[in-house]
């Protein structure tokens, strides 16, 4: 027996027990179970009626990894994640920045910026795939505005339709991140930005020195928030793409694949498999950023504090 | 982006419904009725609205009065949600004990699972009499009987008669010639052939129709067998529908279009006088109906069989199509074959067609139709020297996935023919 440490009796164990034990269960039940199920399912080949049979051991791994359909949802993923960071930092800081001071209008601006991220994936994808059909409201515009030279196929057009994704992921998602910034900008004690003034610095020098480097952290993990939704993008592509036509647009993820191969073509063995590639994926870039990029801001509360 | 909670997140959605596969248990509805006792049975379809709903309430009905010792519990589900659904409660032994089955390779996969009652010995002769061995094949595994089809849907043209009198079109083609030629003028109309590209099966159907024109019964037979697609007329399958494609006759952006979803699928192209013709199952007229202004069935609506397409193995008057069949689960009562055989009588299989608009494949009451379109279809397909299932079921839906991808591939520009036998073939490793 080591000694244990200080102050935590057995009734305040039992205690944690009861308050964290239905959260702990439910997690199990629904997040860890899955996913031993899925590691357990990607060895075999089924079909996903009766209990699987056919062990194929590491097969399905070795097919995925040689799929050109697989590494070309891989470099989508890629082309996402990096583009968001791209597109959505730049734009939410100078929103938020905006934002941050009292302007008429502010509330207006704020709701328009942040219902887009309100409203459901599946209904926003279904909107925005109406109107940019080929004959959608986006060309009729055009048309209407005698610009038939800027007429284009937005999702059907390979060199186009990532761009056109990107352009909605844009206006969805960036709504959170500057309401992350601003929570993060009202942080920021004002007696900094008023003593730079004082030593007459202007607006955006104030801006450039003081407000962006104490935003950091807030930028950290907002980054890293949406890494992860970026490599596990699904529904807004499935929705406005359909379930085939992601890979010839040119907008096809690892998650569409995985729903393509796996429950449309009824190799659930295979489609586990799939998950599983998407899990361990994930999980490194998400440790790796953890331990290199959020070390600082998290000290204490994920890194064991030493 | 969108944060999620959890790294698994994904995974534990894009699995649930596997894993639901492994919650075992579950409530046995099944269970052996012992002579002259109660029998409860459970009955599941896919036809939630109108007409469909209460034929399925009235035959029930019907059938409850004419056997008391039998209660048929029904419940109807969404077409889209049937399969999951069914998958879900196959795998965890509470199947409903008769149930819609969509035949080929699933129902394959429920027979080796062992989930179906082998109902050979119970087909009665009258079903056999008016049925056929034909369309009773359609649910046969290996010589055994595990479903019973209710209606023929074949495949075709389905076109608006009015709109290709505006074209300048007079005649139906018959060959693929005189098709390009009915393309051509259509196009000019502004009137294009619709294709719901986005869902892919219907890009791929054009390939089936060519396919069925290319290889001879044989060897489609063969490739169901072996899964090997090295004969060559799956090539030239391929290269007839790349060089139709060529001519640009789709309607535009027809890689977003979707089959069946508002006016702008392209059964509401058809439906909206927007596009000439489709190609399309047999439950088209429906589907178009359910999408005109006043939700009514189009009144000039044509039908006309695939056309003869020169060089091939196949016979030109070949048609391909599905049957819609019920199944009854392994576990089910011997009542639920005497249910199946019931909807197979002329009286429900009249009502069948009035509430469904569709073939019923009962030969007894096919005499009931009069609408031309669906005489159209009951002539080419009385005609037709043999019916060939959907290709995707008859081989799978892992082959059919990939023939999905392979085809919209190359009507997209990115793809070429070898691309969908390679995808076929590739496909074969995965499942």
């Amino acid at each position: 027996m080591r000694p244990r440490r200080r102050g935590i009796g057995w009734a305040q164990r039992l205690e944690i027990v009861a308050l964290s034990g239905p959260a702990i269960l439910v997690f199990v039940g629904f997040v860890i179970f899955p996913v031993v199920m899925a590691a357990y399912y990607g060895f075999y080949r089924w079909k996903g009626f009766g209990k699987p049979t056919n062990f194929v051991g590491l097969d399905n791994y070795v097919t995925i990894l040689q799929d050109t359909a697989f590494h070309e949802a891989l470099w989508h993923n890629a082309e996402i994640l990096v583009l968001s960071l791209v597109l959505q930092g730049p734009v939410a800081v100078l929103l938020a920045l905006l934002l941050n001071r009292r302007m008429r209008g502010q509330s207006a601006i704020r709701i328009l910026i942040f219902v887009p991220y309100v409203i459901a994936e599946v209904i926003a994808g279904t909107a925005w795939a109406l109107m940019l059909q080929t004959n959608g409201a986006a060309n009729d515009v055009l048309r209407g505005l005698g610009l038939d030279a800027f007429v284009q196929d937005w999702l059907a057009n390979p060199k186009l339709a990532i761009w056109s994704l990107m352009f909605i992921l844009t206006w969805k998602y960036v709504g959170f991140a500057v309401i992350l910034f601003l929570a993060g900008m009202q942080n920021i004690p004002d007696e900094l930005s008023e003593a730079s003034a004082v030593d007459g610095a202007s607006f955006w020098q104030t801006q450039r020195h003081i407000t962006l480097p104490l935003l950091m952290p807030t930028i950290r993990i907002w980054a890293f928030l949406s890494i992860i939704g970026s490599l596990q993008l699904f529904d807004l592509v499935y929705i406005i793409w359909g379930q085939y036509v992601a890979s010839t647009a040119g907008t096809s993820t690892m998650a569409t694949y995985m729903v393509t191969e796996g429950r449309n073509a009824g190799n659930y063995g295979y489609g586990n498999a799939v998950a599983v590639v998407l899990f361990i994926i994930s999980m490194i870039i998400a440790l790796v950023y953890q331990r290199f990029v959020l070390r600082r801001d998290t000290d204490g509360a994920l890194t064991g504090g030493r | 982006m969108a944060p999620k909670k959890f790294l698994a997140v994904a995974a534990a959605m894009a699995l649930s419904a596997a894993s639901l596969t492994a919650c075992g248990g579950g409530d046995d509805e099944g269970g052996d009725s012992s002579s002259g006792g109660k029998v409860e049975m459970s009955f599941w379809h896919n036809s939630t609205t109108g007409p469909g709903k209460a034929y399925w309430e009235k035959t029930v009905a019907d059938f409850q009065t004419a056997n008391p010792n039998v209660t048929i519990k029904i419940q109807s589900i969404q077409n889209e949600d049937l399969d999951g659904k069914l998958q879900t409660s196959l795998n965890s032994g509470s199947a409903p004990d008769i149930f819609m089955q969509r035949g080929g390779g699933k129902m394959a996969a429920m027979v080796e699972a062992g989930q179906l009652k082998d109902i050979s010995d119970q087909v009665s002769a009258e079903t056999k009499a008016a049925v056929g061995d034909a369309a009773l094949g359609t649910g046969e595994v290996d010589g055994k009987t595990y479903a019973v089809p209710v209606s023929i849907l074949p495949g075709g043209f389905w076109y608006s008669k009015n709109t290709f009198q505006k074209a300048g079109v007079t005649a139906t083609p018959t060959t693929m010639e005189e098709l390009t030629d009915v393309a051509a003028k259509l196009k000019a109309n502004g009137t294009p052939i619709a294709l719901g590209g986005k869902d892919a099966w219907p890009a791929a159907h054009w390939y089936y129709f060519f396919a069925l024109r290319a290889c001879s019964q044989a060897s489609l037979d063969a490739a169901a067998k072996d899964k090997n697609f090295s004969d060559p007329c799956w090539t030239k399958a391929g290269e007839d529908l790349k060089a139709f494609a060529d001519t640009k006759p789709f309607n535009d952006g027809f890689l977003t279009t979707s089959a069946q979803q508002g006016a702008g699928s392209s059964a509401g192209l058809i439906a909206n006088g927007k596009a000439g013709m489709e190609l399309m199952g047999a439950w088209d007229p429906g589907v178009i109906a359910g999408l005109t202004k006043d939700k009514k069935p189009l009144p000039d609506l044509g039908f006309f069989p695939f056309p003869a397409v020169s060089g091939g193995q196949g016979d030109p008057a070949a048609i391909m199509g599905g049957a819609d069949g019920f199944s009854c689960s392994a576990q089910a009562p011997k009542e639920c074959a005497d249910f199946l055989n019931y909807i197979l009588t002329k009286p429900a299989q009249e009502g069948y067609y009035k509430a469904f608009n569709a073939l019923p494949v009962s030969k007894e009451a096919q005499g009931a139709v009069t609408e031309d379109y669906l005489k159209a279809v009951l002539d080419a397909y009385n005609k037709a020297p043999y019916v060939s299932q959907w290709l995707d079921t008859v081989y799978g839906q892992n082959v059919g996935n990939a023939l999905n991808i392979g085809v919209v591939n190359l009507l997209a520009g990115k793809g070429d023919v070898a691309g969908i036998i390679k995808s076929v073939n590739d496909a074969a490793k995965k499942g």
